[in-house]
């Protein structure tokens, strides 16, 4: 046999040992990610960290901040979004912690629900939360406690232990509202194309230098986000 | 039964890579300024799937493992020997697979569909398909540095 058609037959065999291990690989990838765990506990974690981080700041529907604060600050999200639980888990805290607290900026929590069906009815479990004052809480709940997207985890008995978590008195009352906020979840919902918005979490900024509510898109960082207030402030 | 010269199946491999490497840096430029991919007819299916977990890998956007990809294919192209034939086979063959896998994924786990990653997926099936043929009819050819719109074991 030539060295010509030696060096083809290996090639060929190496060929097909790749196809197989490709195979094998794909199927592996498919069912470690079809029985990974979901999230989405009921046994919730982090609730006396939110519920302290959020304690004494003033708090009406899903506005967080001294509501005569110069700055309003509008988060378009979905509580599905893993990306938006990054920012509210790294970007957002300092903003609460330092702007927030001194009144200079109050923050605005709209939904915009882009991930799954499980989504309206989450943000609508927000706003009904909101209502309460307890809007904020049930955001960062949520976000800590937060699920693989679209797994199906972000059912009735999750929304209610987030409520349950978040501080929401009145749980009868709650759940009577959120099907009434169900409408108001896509009336944001719609609303966040016609700023521009493709994906989430998007911001908005509104102050004494804008002219009405200005699309910001979806800062880069802390530092992003306290260059845009200061230049609305 | 006869098959396309390989300086064909490199053309073709080569155009397609180029397309791919555009759909991947489409995709990369976007998810680098923070947005989506913008899908057709006003769907959300693009920002869904490009702000799901699945769309990085170790932090990094699989759009960019895209690029590298298709960049090893097109100069795959430029080469006639077995190395180029193989690498492009195994490169191909990747490609495709982890395209099986996120369409998997885009169906049953985000249950949403980027129309980007529908391109590039289809893009890579195509490319696996010749360079598989290109693998399977040239390998163990004698390298050629020009033209040789002949055939190899073309009859049969």
């Amino acid at each position: 046999m030539s060295s010509s058609e030696d060096r083809r037959k290996q090639l060929l065999q190496l060929a097909a040992a790749a196809v197989f291990l490709a195979i094998a690989v794909v199927l592996v990838l498919i069912v470690v990610n079809t029985s990974s765990s979901d999230g989405g506990d009921t046994e919730l974690e982090g609730v006396a960290e939110v519920n302290q981080d959020l304690a004494g700041i003033p708090q009406r529907e899903m506005v967080l901040g001294d509501p005569k604060a110069p700055v309003e600050l509008v988060e378009f999200g979905d509580l599905q979004c893993p990306v938006c639980k990054g920012f509210s888990e790294e970007v957002l805290p300092p903003i609460i912690e330092n702007q927030v607290k001194n009144g200079e900026v109050k923050l605005e929590f709209r939904n915009f629900t882009i991930i799954g069906e499980q989504s309206p009815p989450a943000g609508a479990a927000a706003l009904a939360a909101g209502a309460q004052s307890r809007g904020w809480n049930y955001v960062e709940l949520f976000y800590k406690n937060q699920g693989a997207e679209n797994s199906g985890y972000a059912d009735d008995a999750f929304l209610e232990s987030i409520a349950k978590g978040a501080g929401v008195k009145n749980l009868a009352k709650w759940n009577q509202d959120r099907a009434t906020f169900l409408a108001k979840v896509e009336a944001t919902t719609a609303e966040a194309p016609e700023l521009g918005f493709n994906g989430t979490p998007s911001f908005a900024i509104q102050g004494p230098k804008t002219d009405g509510l200005e699309p910001i898109g979806t800062p880069s960082s802390t530092g992003a986000l306290e260059e845009a207030i200061e230049e609305a402030s | 039964m006869s098959y396309p010269s390989e300086w064909a199946l490199r053309r073709v491999i080569a155009f397609l890579a180029a397309l791919g490497v555009g759909v991947a840096t489409y995709i990369a430029v976007e998810a680098a300024g923070g947005d989506a991919p913008r899908c057709i007819a006003g769907s959300t299916g693009c920002a869904t799937v490009a702000k799901s977990s699945y769309s990085h890998v170790a932090g990094v956007n699989i759009a960019a493992f895209g690029i590298v990809g298709y960049v090893l294919l097109l100069a795959s192209a430029f080469f006639v020997n077995d190395l180029a034939r193989f690498g492009g086979f195994v490169v191909a063959l990747g490609g495709f697979g982890y395209s099986v896998f996120l369409t998997y994924i885009e169906i049953f786990k985000i249950e949403a569909i980027c129309q980007w990653c529908v391109g590039s997926a289809v893009l890579m099936t195509i490319l696996f398909a010749l360079s598989a043929t290109r693998l399977i009819v040239y390998a163990g050819a004698e390298n050629q540095t020009t033209r040789q719109p002949g055939l190899r074991r073309a009859t049969g």
